[in-house]
């Protein structure tokens, strides 16, 4: 009876615990905080590649023209001028999101016959796997993004191997593209808005990109080249760029222009500009220098009024031995154009609104019409500028790249084209500044006398000049992504006009990138490269550093 | 089958049990100690009976016994007693005071036991340890008090958290704090910080929420074979607290009121020494730099200001509001700064920027007991006002508590305690700052740039709002950094906590050896966290400078169900058994909703109204844990114990096949000195006790760690066309279902003794925790498609040996007496392995500068980049004379001390009690971004030895000859030691620190006859008073005692976040 009763109790205690039955659910596993993997959308997957795909190429198009004075560089040591760290985020993007979107939305878009949205992705997965190529050699493709699969440390494959595949999938896509879709196209194109003619002669372009940059590598990749120029079917006109239009938002999302929203702030602008480009262009009286610079003050210490410690320290400096050999611009441009020389890492004095910063072309910024103003938030086109990422201008340098090997004198048509479509769409950003007063502007004169100094400096060059005439329009044309020239410039090593480095033993210049921090220190497959002088695949230049000769 | 007949006329004939007692007579008596001092509450049994009585306030009892019934008297400290019930009406007894360790503790899941029959070691800290301090934050109170507890404050404003670990890491990416239980049931100590480290760490720890003058006793069990009952929650060790409304010890006294008032200062405890010799600027020239590398104070001299074309010759500059940009709008702001001249001086900015704050405290409490003993109650109130050495740090604390037992008639016995407590925490936001400014993430930090303000800015001099438009304005030219003052004012985390919590307990006692318990515990706290920052800041964040305010709540609840049976029988004469059954489920919640608002458009409005976006802040979280355990205690003639108890655990957040985990535990403890007959009696060695426990445990993960997602994003971009561009995109966190629990094997010897009649005691354990299968979130290469992964991976070792040991080296109850105790302990934990896919995981801080786990290395040793060596280990310099720095994750410190020591010492001398604590930690390493910042910024006296050169050690990177290259004090403290290699940062934290002293005086009984009053304490003391870094630069006075990375795993780290307080005041107890 005693016993009957012990249970009893027992059995009602245990049901007082046990059947409230919220504390003894154990299947407790999906997590309501997100989605689930079965809740996902193509358009939401192709708005998030097409994104992410015009921030990263923002970034590394910002790293790249630092290396080549497109933008300013501010280390000493090429060895440490990128920390390791600087890059996990082109892993984050490149794998973890573009590429690792497109593979999950693939089997979706397929089985929905969402051909475009397919296409749309690869051809920018396609572009994102040779600039990884680009910029730092050997990277994982076959064994990449199987992480579900227990793949956790993907080995590299050769860069030679990742450009094939990225080739067949630009090949793939223009198939894709002419493919009949049973649903409509994607919601979101933030690119051609749905052109898709457009896209196609981007593919291609993209295809002559991969010849040209392995022309070194492949004897066949002239004639592929143009093969595809004879088609006609490419990027040709400047209403074809490929490119990434920036907003105005600045908060939640913020959509300005990254180089807007580092500079037109209420402490002035945080980058600097480089000495190199501002100083040619000053120098060359280019029509473009309104539009991609804003000066803050008319002069700069130690040119129109003193030098001054507390404001541009170098002021006060003489300049190195090997710049006075090399004929540089040190320290300071006339006329307020205030940059800093390639390689200069002096401390950060308060001078966020003495600084020149990025005008109206691409960064969404002010027309500089000398009022020598202060930025502000919200100034001038508000950061409603562009990130470009294939210009048809830029097309036609790669045509005069390739119509040099065969004759000098034939690229200078090229050149000049180039170089007066960039002019067109640089000079059409000046109405985006409502404050601008445009009076200022180039004219017409100025422009066609300016292509007409471009084309008899060419005429009159050595074969040498040629290339540094051809180079240094190429890199004006560039200004807001340096992917292009960083690889021309390895490819070729010009232009040798080059400011060097503010040290003078700067050690090797970068012929690709170190590995990501978070790829070598979490993939137990790769070690590091301990050396920026490692050359990717289509380099076969000498070593450095004696190859560039700019360094 | 009469107990049963009993049980059954107790449960449903309660009338007519009282007639079958009714032949039974009464017995009278009092109840005295050796003095002849009467004890209340002294237990009396009917021996093998459940009838049974306690004696009152005065001693005086009364019981119904039948003539030859042995009556049982027992009392805790004294020796039991027993009398044959003869003839006479009246017994009354003279206890005896037994050995003291004979004493009964709670253990896991409140079963009391002889301390002497554990196999485990139990640290206990009494009430006289916690009441009248100087912190009102229980964990910060125990510092220093027991051996193998290691305590971190978060930093030393008011109400920040506070980091505790029990015999060190035994996991690196699962919760090491401990578990609190309070009253018997799970307290949640959760820390809710506002953000990560480097956003800001704002919030306290919740059990902050416990009113250290309201703590019966704490009890500490260390080792797994200690915790094993309480499953998963107890693997950390387990923090034991009795609260006075659940101390079941009333009765001793019928009524009793205590008071308990105390003021106290709180100052800032690490104020650098600043120089007075040099101000602002670089390389000897003045400017309105970051940095104190400018021109000397003196006008003579190659520094001197004399020299400076900046500064004219009455030693003035152009004040920083006349020369700032226009762009700033500064000159705008200010016309009346326009041409005003500043003097050229050293300022006392940063010791001006700090106040003394102000701490008071008050807690009343009452108790009291019906006549028989058998109804207690205790109720106790609590307010706490604690001001921040930091302006606008304040918390406030009022804690409301109720507790009762009663002893029913029907062998039921209930109790309940029921808490309230209500936190305000405020506080100006505190991010980790790396020596420029705060880390990205664009928050603000009070401290970040507080600290390196140059010598020659007068921070409190300069107006820090633009009149105009409400904005932070400052020295620099481009008013690129942000007032201290403004943040001060215009930027807040407040937190309030609302929390309730307590238990509620039935007991069913079936016979004087067997009962049934249920207990419900509920632990509810609703927090409401408001984060803002008003419009006008200065950071790269657009939203931030926009003007931000979030709101939020957190709601937690623990609802914890628990039933026991437990029995207690003698076998034989010799041999007893105890044991205890139980089941209990545990369901854990936490759900956050709240608002996120930016662009806010009145300046100073906080609310949601006054802000142009929204945007949501909602997590939920949810974790139920059933268990069963049992228990059984076999003890052979009082010098044997055997313990042997297992768990399963089933957990709600696994895939099904590893959601269920089964671990067993076993102790003995051994007594010679009972067990041989030439031990016992013994003068020189009164007791000694050996020990050995096995202790196993379990880890669940927290969180969803199976489940693979897919991320929404509502607000991506805006399309031309001005709509928002939805996104979705992979998880970065793979799923990972074969996910299993961790496991923990701990081995544990001990021993306890007392010597000399009992004036020394000495004990020391020595134990061995081996973590298996760790659930680690593994960071993830992302071209494996994600960024991280719960995994399990790898084995890690901690050993450690504790030593505690007590004299008195006076005895002298009357006059002077004197009790040394110290405790020792060091800790040793090792990484074994970490399985075949990686050798190093970074699992707290930074990627490349954080604590790692590496094999064969000490767990949290911390990584980072270093100088470059060449191969014959020689440093390396580059051609301008720095070092080369290494990127990677290499070693570069240590954060486990050596060992901890603590000596407390406790004089009194008849009335008067004078006690200190004096804390050592030997060895440590940190990476401290407060020493690095300002010894490269030229702001201590540490740095005045500045107009020499310098020369690296070391060899040329091109030539291999040893460097030569001269460098001048900038580049030598700026560009290598603040901002060259990671390894530069890093000192050794050893530390000496008076922990705690206090002088205090307690009336004499003479004096309080005449007043209401049973006993009144004054005392003075002071906390952290004096501390000694004495392997840091001197003139930082830099406090080890910071836990940069916030309450977790992170160790040995400071990002300018954490300077320490000190505190000293008066407190006064009384009781009537």
């Amino acid at each position: 009876m005693k016993r009957i009763y012990i249970y009893l109790i027992a059995i009602l205690a245990t049901g007082a615990v046990f059947h409230s039955c919220e504390t003894t659910e154990l299947d407790l596993t999906s997590n309501p905080n997100a989605l689930d993997t079965t809740q996902t959308d193509v358009d939401f997957f192709n708005n998030a590649i097409q994104l992410r795909y015009g921030t990263l190429m923002d970034s590394l198009g910002n790293d790249n023209a630092q290396l080549v004075r497109i933008e300013y560089l501010g280390s000493r040591n090429y060895l440490n001028a990128f920390a390791p760290t600087d890059s996990d985020y082109v892993w984050d993007d490149a794998y973890r999101q573009i590429l690792a979107d497109v593979k999950a939305m693939t089997p979706l878009a397929l089985a929905n016959e969402q051909y475009k949205h397919l296409a749309i992705a690869q051809v920018l997965s396609a572009d994102v796997l040779v600039t990884l190529v680009d910029n730092f050699g050997d990277i994982p493709y076959s064994e990449a993004l199987q992480g579900a699969e227990d793949i956790l440390n993907p080995s590299v494959d050769s860069g030679a191997a990742v450009y094939a595949e990225a080739e067949g999938m630009l090949n793939e896509a223009i198939a894709n593209f002419n493919r009949e879709d049973s649903q409509p196209g994607p919601d979101t194109d933030l690119y051609y808005q749905n052109d898709y003619s457009k896209w196609i002669k981007l593919a291609n372009t993209l295809k002559m990109k991969i010849y040209l940059q392995t022309r070194l590598v492949d004897d066949a990749a002239l004639s592929k080249f143009n093969a595809i120029v004879a088609t006609g079917n490419y990027i040709t006109d400047s209403s074809e760029d490929f490119q990434f239009q920036w907003g105005t938002n600045e908060n939640q999302p913020d959509t300005r222009a990254p180089k807007y929203a580092f500079n037109y702030t209420p402490t002035g602008a945080g980058d600097y500009l480089s000495n190199w480009l501002m100083g040619t262009m000053l120098e060359k009286n280019d029509p473009r220098i309104r539009y991609y610079f804003y000066r803050q003050v008319s002069a700069v210490p130690g040119e129109e009024v003193p030098p001054n410690e507390q404001t541009l320290t170098c002021s006060l400096e003489s300049a190195p031995q090997h710049y006075i050999d090399g004929g540089f611009t040190f320290c300071s441009l006339p006329n307020g154009y205030w940059g800093r020389d390639h390689g200069d890492n002096d401390g950060t004095p308060g001078d966020g609104f003495l600084r020149s910063t990025y005008g109206i072309y691409p960064a969404g910024g002010s027309f500089d019409d000398s009022r020598f103003e202060p930025v502000e938030q919200g100034g001038g086109a508000a950061g409603a500028g562009i990130t470009p990422l294939m210009l048809a201008s830029w097309v036609d340098f790669m045509k005069a790249e390739m119509a040099y090997l065969e004759d000098p004198a034939s690229a200078e048509q090229f050149i000049l084209s180039g170089t007066q479509k960039s002019i067109a769409k640089v000079t059409s950003f000046g109405s985006l500044d409502a404050d601008a007063d445009l009076s200022v502007a180039p004219t017409d004169s100025d422009i066609s006398n300016y292509l007409d100094t471009v084309g008899s400096t060419y005429e009159n060059a050595s074969p040498t000049e040629k290339w540094n005439v051809m180079a240094e329009q190429f890199w004006i044309a560039s200004f807001g992504n340096g992917i292009l020239n960083y690889n021309f410039y390895r490819r070729t090593g010009y232009p040798t006009t080059l400011q060097t480095n503010r040290e003078l033993n700067p050690g090797g210049f970068i012929r690709s990138f170190r590995y990501p921090a978070n790829f070598v220190n979490n993939n137990s497959s790769v070690d590091q490269k301990q050396q920026v002088t490692a050359q990717v695949f289509w380099d076969t230049n000498p070593a450095s550093p004696e190859f560039p000769i700019s360094n | 089958m009469k107990p049963n007949y009993k049980l059954l006329l107790t449960l449903f004939m309660a009338l007519v049990v009282q007639l079958v007692f009714a032949q039974t007579k009464t017995i009278t008596g009092t109840v005295i100690d050796e003095q002849g001092i009467p004890l209340p509450g002294v237990n009396i049994l009917v021996k093998g009976s459940s009838s049974g009585t306690q004696t009152d306030f005065d001693g005086n009892y009364s019981i119904q016994a039948s003539s030859g019934d042995i009556l049982v008297y027992s009392y805790v400290g004294f020796t039991p007693q027993e009398e044959i019930v003869g003839p006479t009406e009246v017994i009354d007894i003279t206890l005896t005071a037994g050995e003291a360790l004979e004493e009964v503790i709670v253990t896991a899941q409140g079963i009391t036991r002889e301390r002497k029959a554990l196999g485990y070691a139990v640290a206990e800290v009494d009430s006289e340890q916690l009441e009248s301090r100087a912190e009102g934050d229980i964990g910060r109170v125990l510092s220093g008090k027991a051996s193998g507890v290691n305590i971190t404050a978060q930093s030393g404003l008011s109400g920040s958290g506070t980091n505790i670990t029990i015999r060190g890491l035994s996991s690196f990416s699962g919760s090491n704090q401990p578990l609190f239980i309070v009253d018997g049931v799970p307290f949640s100590s959760d820390t809710n910080a506002q953000g990560d480290f480097v956003e800001g760490n704002s919030g306290g720890s919740r059990f902050f929420d416990l009113d250290p003058n309201n703590i019966a006793n704490v009890n500490v069990l260390k080792g797994l074979a200690a915790a094993t009952l309480y499953g998963t929650a107890g693997r950390n060790g387990v923090i034991l607290i009795t609260t006075k409304n659940g101390s079941s010890k009333g009765g001793r006294k019928k009524n009793e009121v205590t008071i308990n008032t105390s003021v106290f200062f709180n100052e800032i405890g690490s104020v650098p020494d600043y120089t007075d010799k040099f101000g602002n600027g670089f390389d000897q020239s003045f400017g309105w730099f970051f940095s104190n590398w400018g021109p000397s104070f003196s006008e003579d001299g190659v520094a001197g200001w004399g020299n400076d074309a900046a500064i004219d010759a009455n030693g003035t500059i152009e004040h920083p509001y006349s020369t700032a940009s226009s762009g700033t709008g500064i000159p705008q702001a200010f016309p009346e700064f326009q041409g005003v001249r500043y003097a050229w001086k050293p300022y006392n900015s940063v010791e001006d920027f700090f106040r003394t704050g102000t701490v008071t405290n008050t807690t009343v409490s009452a108790s009291g007991a019906s006549d028989d003993g058998t109804v207690t109650y205790n109720v106790s109130g609590g307010h706490l006002e604690d001001e921040g050495f930091v302006p606008e740090n304040k918390v406030i604390r009022n804690t409301l508590g109720i507790g009762g037992r009663a002893k029913l008639t029907n062998n039921f016995t209930v109790s309940a305690t029921m808490n309230f407590t209500r936190t305000d925490l405020k506080s100006p936001p505190v991010s980790a700052g790396d020596g420029n400014s705060v880390f990205a993430g664009g928050g603000s930090s009070v401290f970040s740039n507080v600290f390196f303000t140059p010598r020659s800015v007068d921070l409190s001099g300069l107006p820090y709002q633009n009149p105009l438009d409400g904005s932070s304005v400052y020295y620099r030219q481009s008013n690129n950094i942000q007032n201290p003052n403004w943040t001060l004012y215009n930027t807040s985390s407040q937190q309030i906590t609302n929390r309730v919590f307590g238990n509620t307990a039935v007991t069913y006692d079936f016979t004087e050896n067997l009962n049934l318990t249920y207990r419900l515990g509920i632990d509810v706290y609703s927090e409401n966290n408001v984060n803002y920052q008003n419009k006008g800041g200065v950071t790269d964040n657009t939203r931030v400078r926009s003007g931000f305010y979030d709101t939020y709540n957190n709601t937690n609840y623990i609802w914890d169900h628990n039933v026991t049976l437990n029995g207690d029988y003698d076998l034989s004469d010799k041999l007893g058994l105890s044991f205890n059954l139980g089941a209990t489920t545990r369901r854990t919640v936490f759900d956050q909703n709240g608002v996120s608002s930016s662009g806010q458009q009145v300046y100073n409005v906080l609310r949601h109204f006054n802000f142009q976006l929204q945007d949501e802040i909602q997590f939920y979280s949810e974790q139920n844990i059933a268990g069963v355990y049992g228990q059984a205690e076999l003890d052979y003639d009082s010098y044997l114990y055997l313990t042997l108890a297992a768990r399963n655990d089933w957990v709600s957040n696994l895939s099904q096949d590893n959601r269920s985990i089964g671990y067993p535990s076993a102790s003995v403890s051994f007594l010679p000195t009972a067990a041989f007959e030439g031990m016992r009696g013994s003068k020189v060695l009164n007791f000694l006790k050996l020990r050995a426990g096995y202790g196993t445990s379990a880890n669940f993960p927290s969180g969803y760690p199976v489940a693979t997602r897919t991320l929404l994003d509502t607000q991506a971009f805006i399309d031309d066309g001005g709509s928002f561009v939805t996104t979705n995109t992979t998880d970065d966190n793979r799923g990972n279902p074969d996910l299993k629990p961790e496991t923990l094997t701990e081995l544990e010897f001990g021993i306890e003794s007392r010597w000399w009649n009992n004036r020394i005691n000495l004990s020391a354990s020595y134990f061995s925790r081996v973590t298996k299968d760790l659930i680690v979130n593994r960071d993830l290469d992302a071209s494996s498609a994600f960024t991280s992964t719960s995994t399990n991976i790898g084995e890690i070792n901690v050993k450690g040996l504790e030593i505690d040991m007590g004299v008195d080296v006076f005895d002298n109850r009357e006059g002077f007496s004197w009790n040394l105790n110290a405790n020792f302990s060091t800790i040793d934990p090792v990484v074994k392995d970490l399985g075949a896919d990686t050798d190093i995981i970074v699992y707290s801080g930074f990627t490349n500068l954080g604590n790692a786990a590496i094999p064969g290395r000490p767990l949290g040793t911390i990584v980072g980049s270093r100088i470059l060596r060449n191969d014959n280990g020689d440093l390396v310099t580059n051609s301008q004379g720095d070092y080369v720095v290494e990127t990677g994750q290499f070693e570069i410190g240590n954060p486990n001390p050596d060992y901890t020591l603590n000596v407390g010492s406790s004089m009194t001398y008849k009335n008067i009690s004078f006690n200190f604590l004096l804390s050592h930690v030997s060895g440590g390493d940190i990476y401290s971004q407060t020493i690095a910042t300002l010894l490269g910024r030229g702001l201590t006296t540490d740095t005045e030895d500045r107009l020499n050169s310098f020369i690296l050690p070391g060899v040329n990177q091109d030539t291999g000859n040893p460097n030569t290259v001269q460098i001048n004090n900038s580049q030598y403290y700026f560009d290598n030691i603040l901002f060259g290699p990671n390894e530069l940062q890093v000192y050794d934290g050893s530390v000496v620190r008076l922990q705690e002293v206090s002088l205090g005086y307690s009336l004499p009984a003479s004096i309080l006859d005449k007043t209401p009053f049973g006993s009144l304490k004054i005392s003075v003391s002071g906390y952290n008073l004096w501390f000694d870094a004495y392997n840091t630069p001197d003139g930082i006075n830099f406090d080890p005692n910071v836990a940069a990375l916030g309450v977790g795993n992170g160790q040995g780290f400071d990002f300018m976040s954490g300077p320490s307080s000190k505190r000293y005041g008066l407190s006064v107890q009384a009781s009537f």
